[in-house]
């Protein structure tokens, strides 16, 4: 019966984590071990599992260096929470840049970038036929002169009924383009700095919750008000594995690396949590690409009219 | 039939347990792309020899490559062109326009329509009360030229144009004003 509800989840596991990799938590080496462990917390209870946790006095976190300090615009200040507990426990304050948490929410720029995320991989697959496709038209059906009626080269020409398309879809068609570099930069921005104001932007000091069950998660983002869907957001792209499993279950919680962070992404969750890692790097990042003077170079590859 | 259920059952199990096997054999590899995680390769001392003339040296090379990001201007105070730093405190006023990553003042003269006939003079990065603003700068660029100034106003994308080559004109009252 223990092999059985191994296999079970090892299998679904390996086939729908894709995109993250778990790794077993410090105090495991080995995957079998790791198995072991899966399926004694799936058997027992929850509740027993949860050992009340410690922690040192608060505010734990309380300062944070900003890179390229703003000049005259305010900084923003974001509480730091806990994943610990299903109850959110303050762990401390931080401040987060106004360049790229404050920036004035751009709504023709935000649309651009989802209009871009989903046409850039569209590819249209519909087709007509062109005369010279279209079966028969070979002959010339009457003579030039002589019958009285109009004169035709081929019963598949545009003109006649059931002849060729001229000017239809013609499969396949891509809609590749790249938006400007300044764009989705810029949507970057606008999108963070709207979920912040929003009250939708949430900042935890890292992903590791105490058990792997399902409905922790689901526990938790009731008890915090966060929304159906959460987008959890970590330096990492290997996520600890407690949250993995969890997260695995529900199609609306899902774990992205900050390199995976786009705009289609943090509007469709109604939630984005990020790691302090996580804000650390992406403000590095944003203000790095605000600063450069070469962004031209970024997007040199994509250029559609040259090799 | 009892026997082809005993033997499913059998062969069932026997699935199970290579399911197993082969999930408790998984390993997460790691492709490092570098020559010494080849089992062929031999320590350094198989291969030729080098040694270091001198690291002081790799200053030169250093300095010969642009920086990633825009360095700081020099706080000294003496600037050989007419170029003035951004101020420390930002004036009284119910706007601000911020500077440029490259510390310029953001006005820019475009050329507009077809075959360039039209030249627009445009301010960026423009935070605040933009219609103040629009307000000031359309009343200076009046007196100065003694001509009426046709201007836009984009609150969305907070930038002011000028119909009309008024660059020189608009770069200096910004730096009077202090931005």
């Amino acid at each position: 019966m223990a092999t059985k509800i191994i296999n079970k989840t090892v299998t679904e596991l390996s086939l729908r984590i894709t995109r993250c990799f778990f790794v077993p938590s410090k105090a495991i080496q080995t995957n079998a071990a790791l198995f072991q462990e899966r399926s004694e917390t799936s058997i027992t209870n929850v509740e027993e599992q949860l050992l009340p946790t410690i922690r040192p006095p608060l505010p734990i976190i309380y300062s944070r260096k900003l890179a390229f300090p703003p000049k005259f615009k305010a900084v923003r200040q974001a509480w730091v929470s806990n994943m610990d507990t299903v109850e959110e426990e303050k762990l401390g304050l931080i401040d987060l840049h106004p360049e790229v948490f404050a920036e004035r929410p751009r709504v023709d720029i935000i649309h651009e970038n989802v209009r871009w995320q989903q046409l850039y991989r569209h590819v249209s697959y519909a087709n007509t036929k062109v005369r010279y496709e279209v079966r028969g038209g070979g002959r010339k059906p009457r003579p030039q002169k002589g019958s009285g009626r109009s004169r035709h080269g081929s019963i598949r020409s545009p003109i006649w009924r059931g002849g060729g398309i001229v000017h239809g879809p013609r499969s396949p068609t891509p809609y590749f383009y790249m938006l400007s570099f300044n764009a989705r930069l810029n949507g970057l921005r606008s999108t963070l700095s709207a979920k912040l104001a929003q009250d939708d932007l949430h900042i935890v000091d890292s992903l590791d919750i105490p058990t792997d069950d399902p409905s922790y998660l689901e526990k938790l983002v009731e008890e915090r008000g966060w929304g159906p869907a959460v987008l959890f957001v970590d330096d990492n792209d290997i996520m600890p594995l407690n949250i993995t499993a969890a997260s695995d279950v529900h199609g609306h919680y899902n774990l992205m690396p900050v390199y995976g962070l786009n705009v289609h992404s943090m509007l469709k969750h109604h939630t984005l949590v990020l790691t302090l890692a996580a804000v650390e790097r992406i403000e590095e990042r944003l203000l790095f690409h605000l600063n450069r003077n070469d962004a031209a170079e970024a997007g040199r590859k994509h250029r559609l009219d040259s090799l | 039939m009892a026997s082809a259920a005993a033997r499913s059952f059998v062969f069932r199990q026997h699935i199970n347990t290579c399911r197993l096997d082969f999930a408790s054999c998984l390993n997460i590899k790691s492709f490092y792309s570098s020559y010494s995680a080849n089992p062929k390769e031999k320590s350094p001392e198989h291969y030729t020899q080098y040694h270091e003339v001198s690291s002081d040296n790799w200053k030169f090379v250093e300095r010969l490559k642009p920086p990633t990001v825009v360095p700081s201007f020099p706080k000294n105070g003496s600037y050989f062109s007419d170029w003035t730093p951004p101020p420390d405190t930002p004036p009284n006023l119910p706007y601000f326009v911020k500077r440029t990553k490259n510390f310029m003042v953001p006005v820019y003269l475009n050329f507009e329509a077809i075959r360039n006939q039209r030249k627009i003079t445009m301010v960026k990065h423009i935070e605040g009360d933009i219609w103040a603003m629009e307000k000031d700068i359309k009343s200076h660029l009046e007196e100065v030229t003694k001509r009426p100034v046709v201007s836009q106003v984009h609150e969305v994308g907070m930038y002011i144009k000028f119909r009309g080559d008024y660059a020189l004109h608009v770069k200096k009252w910004l730096l009077n004003a202090g931005f």
